[in-house]
């Protein structure tokens, strides 16, 4: 087993990251940041499901990159500059002054575009990296426990999402086999929905029945120390931080 | 240990009554197994006993339950979790971490059970259930039968004086059932543990039992000794049956018994009949197929015909590759290498009604294909899906259940009904071949020969072959022509049910193990034989 930072460490530091990101809210920082978090989760990997959930941050940075790009050059206020091409323009009515849609893409336009939606794929990806490196479910063991039910939702919620993923194409292959020629949107919804229904109450009742929640203290069977380690990391996310914000 | 005082249980809005007036006292280290049809409240028995049942899911609860000495009426479930230990069905949906170890700390850790006595209980329970060298791993990488001994092994840290267990076998191949099913013998008699477990498949588990609570339906209970619930219960294993067929004067629950008891039978000669010749036509190809996913191999070069009429058993471990070679069959994914020829067409070709008329395929969650808001509705659908007149399917359906109700909601209805109605919607279509992947989990004895005779139908009147995946050795025993046997994605045995089955002792099913050497796998086989010789 690697030696793993405390789970508050890297939610903290991503927090902190998130933040100076914005702040500064400069692309080329945001995109070697991601570039860093990238290298660091593929070394730090250890095979458990949560593991996919950074490239899932990333791919949902993504789709959120093109549909604020796309968004951008059809819609919003002209900024004067370079054109590079001319869209056509919609006829708006005379009550909607100072919007329009279509007419001439300037560089600037564009790139102001990009700008915002790198940073909002940044801090995404900064999440998800955080996920994917310390589990919710660690994250919830160092919680305390009079937040027992915050806690329960949580776990269910948590455990929730990779099955509904795997549910979801389950279903979704079989109605391909049955010969579906479309499938539509109900049909995968209602057997998912029932199915995560069904196994939140299992897992509540689980938890429940193993006694969550009866002790006001909890034990610990590997306390997870706060090392030197924690505070380095922590001090370093700090000052880029600190750096970001206050260049 | 537990005492049942006059406990009745319905659940609102529902008008059938669950238990009525159940009264029994169980002793420490009993191992008592409930038995029932599908649906009947084996469930519910099971969760009374620790409070889920009213406190997690409602009902109207009258008469009392105690667990030594706590009455579970004034107690919440947590506050027994170091006296009551449960086992879902279905384990991985009661996985609250991701890590073997932390889940084994899960429950001491919420009781704040103090450090060192968790430490040594944890190094305790790992060993007794060998589980020491996966104590780092990902839960969600292990195999079922590992699954099922970690949601054991979480219970047991607790050091509970009951262990409850429902349908703890139901998903894992016969040699791992075994291993689960030998631990908690040994808990039994080792720790005097007392273990409550409802089971369907009794093959399996009514040599370990010492009574049976047995729920009749509409609320009856009975409880006794094996012996006495079996002699006329209408759910018995090839075992009873055997013995009630023979007429034999005892009744015995393990197989040395029974052996001993039918000694005469087997010191006779029979002639030996002759192989039926019948006449082969292939029906699906598969040539060199390999098949990997994430750098694992899951299919390695196989091989092999099935030819029309022939109903085919895929068996073999946990993970061993059928579910892959069954898609493969199907046409989800094409294969890496080979090639997979269905009736002449490569399936993953196949798209819409074509695929429909082609291939009828059950996979292994059947609700995955219902998503209308009653079993009519669902029926109306697949007709008009397969251009059919409108009721064809309904009347299919009611040849295979007879009393299902058109309004009822497909969740609602017992495992085996959902499984028929799934059966119904795809042989609507009347595909030219049939697979179905673990059909029989959680189906009762009825049900489950009522499933066999709607497949030996299909297959025999239309001349089609029915490919099947399944664990369930008495299933295979009645119903297969023949079995092919995976491990690590390559076929071990490829013959006829009779010689696959009799060569392997884990996978030989009750009849066989009491009449071998005599070639017989089921009881109709042994009354066969004895009727020619008469």
């Amino acid at each position: 087993m690697k030696a793993t930072l405390h789970p508050i460490t890297l939610w903290l530091s991503s927090l902190l990251l998130a933040i100076g990101v914005v702040v500064l809210s400069n692309p080329f920082v945001a995109l070697a940041i991601v570039t860093l978090l990238a290298v660091l989760v593929h070394i730090r990997q250890d095979g458990s499901p949560w593991n996919s959930s950074f490239l899932l941050s990333l791919r949902i940075g993504a789709m959120i990159l093109s549909i604020r790009t796309i968004v951008g050059i059809l819609i919003g206020v002209p900024i004067p500059g370079t054109p590079i091409f001319t869209l056509p323009i919609l006829d708006l009515p005379s009550w909607m002054p100072g919007i329009r849609i279509g007419g001439v893409v300037t560089l600037e336009r564009l790139s102001s575009s990009l700008h915002e939606g790198i940073i909002i794929a940044t801090l995404i990806a900064l999440f998800g990296a955080a996920t994917s490196l310390t589990s919710p479910h660690k994250l919830l063991r160092v919680a305390p426990s009079f937040i027992y039910e915050i806690g329960v939702t949580l776990v269910i919620a948590t455990s929730l999402f990779p099955q509904l993923a795997t549910s979801a194409k389950r279903i979704r292959t079989a109605q391909q086999l049955r010969g579906f020629e479309r499938i539509r949107l109900r049909s995968i919804a209602i057997p998912l929905l029932e199915e995560s229904l069904s196994r939140s109450l299992q897992l509540a009742a689980a938890m429940d029945a193993r006694g969550y929640g009866v002790s006001r203290r909890r034990s610990r069977y590997r306390p997870q120390p706060w090392l030197l380690r924690d505070n380095v990391t922590i001090l370093f996310a700090s000052v880029v931080t600190a750096a970001m914000v206050l260049q | 240990m537990i005492s049942f005082s006059n406990v009745s249980l319905i659940y609102p809005q529902s008008t059938k009554t669950i238990l009525e007036d159940l009264s029994c006292e169980i002793q420490e280290g009993e191992m008592v197994l409930v038995m029932g049809e599908t649906g009947s409240g084996k469930s519910s028995l099971l969760r009374l006993i620790n409070g889920l049942v009213p406190h997690h899911t409602g009902g109207i609860l009258a008469g009392d339950i105690s667990v030594d000495g706590i009455s579970t009426r004034s107690v919440k479930p947590g506050s027994l979790a170091h006296l009551v230990g449960i086992v879902g069905q279905n384990p991985i949906n009661g996985f609250v971490t991701d890590i073997v170890e932390e889940e084994l700390a899960f429950s001491m850790e919420a009781l704040n059970i103090p450090h060192d006595v968790m430490r040594k209980r944890i190094e305790e329970v790992l060993d007794l259930l060998s589980l020491s060298a996966l104590r780092g791993r990902s839960i969600a990488t292990l195999s079922g039968g590992e699954q099922q001994r970690v949601a054991i092994a979480s219970a047991l840290v607790m050091h509970p004086k009951v262990l409850v267990l429902d349908e703890p076998t139901s998903a894992l191949d016969p040699i791992a059932a075994e291993e689960v099913l030998s631990v908690l013998h040994r808990l039994v008699h080792d720790l005097s543990v007392t273990v409550i477990i409802a089971e369907h498949r009794l093959e399996r588990v009514i040599q370990f039992v010492d009574r049976i609570i047995y729920i009749e339906g509409n609320g009856e209970t009975s409880i006794g000794v094996a012996d006495e619930i079996l002699r006329r219960s209408e759910l018995v294993p090839p075992i009873v049956k055997l013995a009630r067929a023979l007429n034999l004067s005892e009744m015995g629950t393990s197989v040395r018994e029974v052996r001993r008891l039918t000694e005469s039978i087997r010191e006779q000669n029979f002639p030996v009949a002759a192989p039926e010749v019948r006449n082969l036509s292939s029906a699906i190809e598969v040539a060199a197929v390999s098949y990997s996913y994430n750098q694992k191999i899951a299919l390695k070069e196989i091989s092999t015909t099935i030819h029309h009429g022939e109903i085919v058993a895929i068996m073999g471990r946990n993970g061993a590759g059928k579910s892959t070679l069954l898609h493969s069959i199907v046409g989800l994914h094409s294969p890496e290498s080979g090639t997979i020829l269905v009736n002449g067409v490569d399936p993953h070709s196949l798209k819409g009604s074509a695929r429909r008329a082609a291939i009828g395929y059950v996979p292994q969650e059947p609700s995955d294909l219902l998503f209308a808001q009653s079993v009519g509705e669902e029926c109306a659908l697949a007709d008009q899906l397969g251009c059919l007149h409108a009721g064809s399917t309904a009347s299919l359906l009611s040849r295979l259940v007879p009393n299902i109700s058109a309004h009822a909601h497909p969740h609602d209805i017992s495992e085996g009904q959902r499984l028929a109605l799934v059966l119904s919607i795809v042989l609507s279509g009347n595909p030219d071949i049939l697979i179905l992947d673990e059909p029989t989990r959680g189906l009762d004895y009825q049900a489950k020969n009522l499933f066999a005779l709607t497949l030996k139908e299909y297959a025999s009147q239309f001349n089609r072959p029915v490919l099947l995946a399944t664990h369930d050795v008495e299933l295979v025993a009645e119903l297969a022509d023949r079995v092919i046997f995976l491990a690590e994605g390559e076929i071990v045995a490829d013959g006829s049910t009779l010689d696959v089955l009799l060569s392997s002792p884990a996978f030989a099913p009750q009849v066989a193990k009491i009449m071998s050497p005599k070639p017989w796998l089921t009881v109709s086989d042994v009354m066969r034989a004895l009727g020619d010789n008469a």
